[in-house]
């Protein structure tokens, strides 16, 4: 409060203070508004022409102008500033309500309005460094507008064409890349852009380096950094424009400013961080060995798979010919042509004994009932024939059908051999008295023998007259 | 059936690991899973061109966007 006193004391002891001495003898001298005011101008701007003064930014506004307007204030008292357009180019940060700033200007005085004020020239955050205001502030802002997003996040491209490069020519992340690349990397295409990565226009030397890479043709990826320095060194990558540059890129960017421990805004906004130049070249190098491992484990397993495709099918095959009914077909069509031999051969020999005997028979019991006896036996040996015929022919198919059409041709033959059949056709035949002997040499007989002759229906009694 | 155009290392690669996986899954016929191993063999062969082919290049790019071979400094330092 005590230094409040010699302010508040003039205006409130206005009048008990008489300066005895002063009024009486001095003429009066008595100004006008304006006089006042260019005196009061006059002694303000040359006793504060340049005056450092701290305290906290409120009514902080900008105008079309460019121009900001803001007051500062304390505790106990706040004085108007401003800070015109061109020195607010200069500062890093923006400046808001609520900062704590020493501000370094001149007072001035606008007469119109006898208004005093401070023309600020600079401002300097208390507490934190400019820098790290400004990038905080930074931060905070493109945060909000998203560019830090998950989502935004472009993946690396699996096998990029060309790969672009913003550094330094002669800097150390350059070699670094280089040399990750050439050890794991033989065939990359490297396009390098080069930019100054620190001092005065870095940033926008930056800012239009990645811009001419996007002339280039098939770049799928940018690496944009440098090697470590201080935080001043590495400045421009937290400038603004380099980040809304790398936002605005077409293909993935990889951040590789400094060291591990750096972070720029650069690395928020890139796609993807590398804690150092040599570490994003290997993120590429990693991306394209995944991409080779990728394509051998597929071919191997597309080998696998077509060869498993082939080995199921080879067991079921198997499976399959292995089966009762179709197990081992070839042999089994040999077996059966051999059973279709054997069958014939059966045939034949039954047919043959079955001859015999009925001429022992037809001797014995009479050729008629024979006959009778021996078609019934042949329409049986004819149905089971068609049947076995039709068997080999369903079951051995073309092989045996050369065996099927020999046992018809057989069943022919016993036709023709069949005595009924020679008897039906006109045929004789002609036994001895005795009926013991078919008599088959005219040599065997004499004139006046007495003969037998079997004729297809009836038989004959007959002496023979003359032989030849 | 006509194979479409490979047309970039990824989409071929994609195509190539869904194939696999589809020879793996299926009950395709015979004729189907030759089908799809030859255009698998045929999508291996261009994803191991993409892989090997490019040589080792290193470019600056002018003012102007044009590209020029580094200078020797740069490559040369690389191969030590």
């Amino acid at each position: 409060m005590t230094g409040r006193l010699p302010f508040d004391e003039p205006r409130s002891g206005l009048a008990p203070r008489p300066a005895p001495g002063i009024l009486p003898r001095a003429p009066r001298r008595v100004y006008t508004v304006s006089e006042l005011t260019s005196s009061i101008r006059l002694l303000l701007e040359s006793r504060y022409a340049e005056v450092w003064v701290e305290g906290e930014i409120s009514n902080c506004r900008r105008w079309k102008t460019g121009h900001l307007y803001f007051t500062l204030k304390d505790g106990g008292a706040q004085i108007r500033a401003i800070m015109f357009r061109s020195a607010l180019r200069y500062l890093r940060f923006d400046a808001e309500d609520g900062l704590q700033v020493v501000a370094r200007g001149r007072l001035g005085v606008y007469e119109p309005k006898g208004e005093y004020q401070l023309v600020a020239e600079h401002l300097e955050p208390r507490g934190l460094g400019a820098r790290q205001l400004a990038f905080d502030q930074l931060r905070r802002k493109l945060a909000e507008e998203g560019l830090f997003d998950a989502a935004r996040k472009r993946a690396l491209p699996a096998l990029p064409r060309k790969i672009g490069v913003v550094t330094s020519l002669d800097g150390a992340a350059l070699r670094d890349i280089i040399q990750v690349l050439g050890r794991r990397y033989p065939n990359a295409h490297l396009v390098v852009s080069a930019a100054r990565v620190q001092g005065e226009g870095a940033a926008l030397e930056i800012v239009r380096a990645l811009q001419r890479l996007q002339r280039v043709e098939q770049i799928d990826v940018v690496i944009v950094g440098r090697g470590g320095g201080s935080m001043e060194d590495l400045w421009a990558f937290n400038d603004e424009r380099v980040a809304r540059a790398i936002v605005a890129s077409p293909v993935p960017i990889i951040a590789a400013v400094g060291h591990e421990s750096d972070y720029t805004i650069t690395d928020f906004v890139a796609d993807l961080r590398a804690p150092t130049p040599s570490a994003a070249a290997e993120m590429v190098v990693t991306r394209k060995e995944d991409m080779v491992d990728r394509v051998n484990r597929a071919v191997a397993r597309l080998g696998t798979e077509i060869r498993r495709g082939i080995d199921r099918r080879r067991v079921r095959v198997q499976a399959t010919a292995s089966r009762p009914g179709l197990a081992g077909w070839p042999a089994r069509v040999v077996l059966l042509s051999r059973e279709a031999g054997e069958l014939t051969h059966r045939l034949g020999d039954t047919m043959r004994a079955a001859v015999s005997r009925r001429e022992r028979r037809a001797h014995a019991l009479g050729l008629r009932l024979e006959a009778l006896d021996l078609r019934r036996q042949l329409a049986e040996i004819r149905t089971r024939l068609t049947t076995a015929r039709t068997r080999l022919v369903r079951r051995a198919g073309d092989v045996c059908t050369a065996r099927t059409t020999q046992l018809a041709g057989l069943a022919g033959r016993l036709d023709a051999l069949s005595p009924l059949g020679v008897l039906a056709r006109g045929y004789a035949v002609c036994w001895n008295d005795t009926r013991t002997a078919i008599i088959r040499d005219s040599a065997g007989v004499t004139v006046g023998d007495a003969v037998h002759v079997t004729l297809h229906r009836g038989e004959l009694e007959c002496d023979v007259r003359k032989t030849e | 059936m006509t194979e479409p155009t490979i047309t970039d290392f990824e989409s071929a690669l994609a195509e190539l690991e869904s194939l696999v996986k589809t020879l793996e899954d299926g009950q395709l016929t015979l004729e189907k899973s030759l089908e799809l191993f030859e255009r698998g063999i045929e999508l291996s062969r261009y994803c191991h061109t993409r892989l090997e082919e490019a040589e080792r290049r290193i470019e600056v790019v002018t003012e102007r966007g044009e590209t020029r071979p580094a200078p020797s400094s740069l490559t040369a330092r690389e191969d030590e």
